[in-house]
C-alpha cells in the first residue's frame, strides 16, 4: 500500500465549497431559467440564492487561483508539452478501449504528478476557461448598465445572457463527467477518498493492472 | 333587409332624378341598375346577400349613386343644425375621403339608415332611431373577418364603458368609439406610430384629460410619453387574450387595468433588454450598488431562454448521461471478467 499526501485541507475545503456552490448554483440556476416548472424552487427564492452563491463562487474561485500560485499545487497545472499527445492518446484509448479489456492505467499518480494529461486539461480549460467567463458574465448581467447598449452589433444584454446559459450548460456537463471520472480510480471510490483525506491511496502490486477493478 | 335597395332607388324617381344622374352617365347603366333593383326588390337572396357582403360592380354602383345622393348635402363642411333642445350645434356633414377609406366606404347610405330619408329635412325620430351594428354584424360575419359581434357584444356588456355609473358614459355606444363614416378596420402597411396614434386617438377624444402635459395620470409609467407613442391604450386597458382575436372589446377601468411590464416586454429581446435596463438602474437607485448584486430585481422570466441552446445543450447532456452509463456498463462487465479469470487461475491453482 502506498499513500500520497496530495490534497491539502485549503485545497480540500476550496473543492467541497466549490461542488456545494455548483450544485446550489445549477439548482437555483435553473429555477431561474425554467421558472414555473413545480420541482424547482420559486423564482423570487431563487434570484438572491443564486447571487449570493454567485459571489461566493467568485471568491472561492479567487483563493483557488490565489492558493495555487503561492503553494506548490500549483505545479499541477503546468502542463508539460513534451509528449502531450502521446500521453493524451494513450489516456483516450485507455478510456474508451483499455479500461474494458482490464488494461493497466496508463498513469501513475506521483508527488509531482497528481493529475493526468487529459484530467489536467479539462481542470485547465475549466478553471482557467470557463469558470472566469461565466463568473463575468453573472457580474456583468447584474451590472448591465454599466456596459455598452450593443456589443459585436449584437445586443450586450442578449450576449451576457446566451454566454451565461452556454458556459452554465458546458459546466454541467463538466460536473457529470467529473463525477463519473472520479470512479476510475484503483476502486470505485479511491479519488473520492482521496479528496475527502487528502491522502492517495494505491496498492503496492502492479496498482495499473487494477485500475480497472471498479 | 333587401327592401332597402327597392325603397331607396326609388326614391330617385321624381324630381330630383335628373340631379342625381348626371348626363355623362351612360343609359345602358341606368338599364343595368334597373335591374339589379328590380332583382332585389324580387327577394332574389342571392343577389340579396351579395348586396349585402361585398358589394359586386352592379351592386357597388349602386351604392356609389346612393352616396353620391346623400353628400350632396352632407359633404358639406357647414352641413350642421341646431339642436332645439340644447342649443348646441350637431355637425351632419361627412369627409367623403374618409367614408371613402372607412370600412364602410363601399356601402349604400340605405344599408344602415333605413328609409323615410327621402323627406326633406329628414324626420328627427329617423336620426334618432338607434342603429343595431352587432345585429347586422352578426347577420354577416363573412364581411367581419376574424371579429366574432357576438363576442365583441359580451365583451362590451363588461367593459367599464357600459358598467360605469358616471354619467358621461351613459348614452356610450359603438359609435362612441367607432365613427361608422371614418373607422377603419386595419391600418396594415402603415407605420406602427401611425397606427397607434390613430388607436389612441378615439380614447383620447373623450379621455382629453390626459393630453395635459401635467397631467399626474400614468405617473408610474416609465418614459410614459414614448410608452403612449408606441403602445396602444387598449394593449394595457383590456383584459389578456391569448387566441389570435384582435384586441378585446372589454375596456377595464384603470384599477382593473395591466401593471405588468413584463407582459409586453418578454415579447422580444430588444424589449427585454430594455425592460431589464431599467429595473437595474431602479434597483442600483434604490437598494444601492452592493445590495443590487444579492437582491437583484430586474431579471425578467425568460430573458435568458433559447430554445436552439436548451434543447442542444439538454440533449447533450442527455446523451453523455447514456455513454457514461453505458460505459460503467462496460466496465462491470470487465470486472466480472476479471473475477472469472482469478477465479479459474485459483481453482488450477488449488489443483496443482
Amino acid at each position: 500500500m502506498s499513500a500520497l499526501y496530495l490534497y491539502p485541507v485549503w485545497l480540500r475545503l476550496w473543492h467541497w465549497l466549490n461542488a456545494l456552490l455548483f450544485v446550489v448554483l445549477i439548482l437555483t440556476g435553473a429555477s431561474m431559467h425554467f421558472s414555473g416548472t413545480s420541482w424547482l424552487l420559486p423564482f423570487d427564492t431563487a434570484v438572491p440564492i443564486h447571487n449570493t452563491a454567485g459571489i461566493l463562487l467568485t471568491i472561492s474561485w479567487i483563493s483557488f487561483v490565489i492558493g495555487n500560485l503561492v503553494t506548490p499545487n500549483g505545479r499541477h497545472y503546468h502542463v508539460r508539452f513534451r509528449g502531450l499527445f502521446k500521453r493524451l492518446f494513450a489516456q483516450m484509448t485507455y478510456y474508451g478501449y483499455g479500461i474494458f479489456h482490464n488494461a493497466p492505467h496508463p498513469f501513475h499518480v506521483t508527488e509531482n504528478e497528481k493529475l493526468n494529461t487529459l484530467q489536467q486539461l479539462s481542470y485547465i480549460g475549466v478553471m482557467y476557461g470557463l469558470m472566469p467567463l461565466l463568473i463575468i458574465s453573472g457580474w456583468s448581467f447584474l451590472y448591465s448598465v454599466y456596459l455598452p447598449e450593443t456589443l459585436f452589433g449584437l445586443g450586450t444584454l442578449w450576449v451576457i445572457a446566451m454566454a451565461h446559459l452556454t458556459l452554465a450548460y458546458f459546466l454541467v456537463l463538466f460536473l457529470i463527467v467529473h463525477m463519473y471520472i472520479i470512479t476510475t480510480g484503483e476502486t470505485l471510490i479511491t479519488n473520492l477518498r482521496a479528496m475527502l483525506t487528502g491522502w492517495h491511496r494505491e496498492s503496492d502490486h502492479d496498482n495499473c493492472a487494477n485500475a480497472a477493478r471498479d | 333587409m333587401n327592401k332597402h335597395y327597392a325603397l331607396n332607388p326609388g326614391t330617385r324617381s321624381g324630381p330630383r332624378t335628373r340631379e342625381v344622374w348626371p348626363p355623362w352617365v351612360p343609359h345602358w347603366t341606368l338599364v343595368l341598375m334597373l335591374a339589379v333593383v328590380l332583382m332585389l326588390g324580387l327577394g332574389s337572396p342571392l343577389v340579396g346577400l351579395g348586396a349585402w357582403v361585398v358589394p359586386g360592380p352592379d351592386t357597388a354602383a349602386v351604392a356609389a349613386a346612393e352616396q353620391h345622393d346623400c353628400l350632396r348635402c352632407h359633404g358639406m363642411a357647414t352641413m350642421a343644425y341646431r339642436d332645439p333642445e340644447t342649443g348646441e350645434l350637431v355637425n351632419l356633414s361627412l369627409d367623403k375621403n374618409e367614408l371613402a377609406y372607412s370600412v364602410h366606404g363601399k356601402l349604400a347610405c340605405s344599408q344602415c339608415h333605413e328609409g323615410g330619408y327621402d323627406q326633406y329635412p329628414h324626420p328627427a325620430e329617423l336620426s334618432a332611431a338607434e342603429l343595431n351594428c352587432v345585429g347586422c354584424h352578426e347577420d354577416h360575419p363573412e364581411n367581419t373577418d376574424r371579429l366574432d359581434f357576438s363576442v365583441i357584444s359580451q365583451e362590451y356588456k363588461k367593459s367599464v364603458h357600459a358598467t360605469s355609473d358616471d354619467p358621461e358614459a351613459a348614452d356610450f355606444n359603438c359609435h362612441s368609439c367607432h365613427d361608422p363614416h371614418v373607422f377603419r378596420a386595419s391600418l396594415l402597411g402603415r407605420k406602427i406610430p401611425d397606427i397607434v396614434a390613430y388607436d389612441n386617438q378615439i380614447c383620447l377624444s373623450c379621455h382629453e384629460k390626459l393630453r395635459d402635459p401635467l397631467s399626474s395620470s400614468h405617473a408610474w409609467l416609465p418614459n410614459r410619453d414614448k410608452h403612449w407613442a408606441a403602445v396602444r391604450c387598449l394593449d394595457c386597458h383590456t383584459t389578456l387574450n391569448d387566441s389570435d382575436r384582435p384586441v378585446s372589446h372589454e375596456i377595464l377601468s384603470a384599477e382593473q387595468s395591466q401593471v405588468n411590464c413584463v407582459n409586453c416586454h418578454s415579447q422580444g429581446q430588444g424589449l427585454l433588454a430594455r425592460l431589464y435596463q431599467y429595473r437595474s438602474r431602479e434597483d442600483i437607485e434604490k437598494q444601492g450598488f452592493f445590495t443590487k448584486a444579492v437582491y437583484n430585481q430586474a431579471y425578467v422570466v425568460g430573458m435568458s431562454r433559447n430554445p436552439l441552446i436548451d434543447w442542444l445543450a439538454l440533449i447533450i447532456i442527455g446523451l453523455t448521461v447514456l455513454v457514461l452509463a453505458g460505459h460503467g456498463y462496460g466496465r462491470y462487465r470487465a470486472y466480472q471478467s476479471l473475477r472469472e479469470q482469478q477465479a479459474g487461475t485459483a481453482t488450477e491453482g488449488d489443483k496443482s
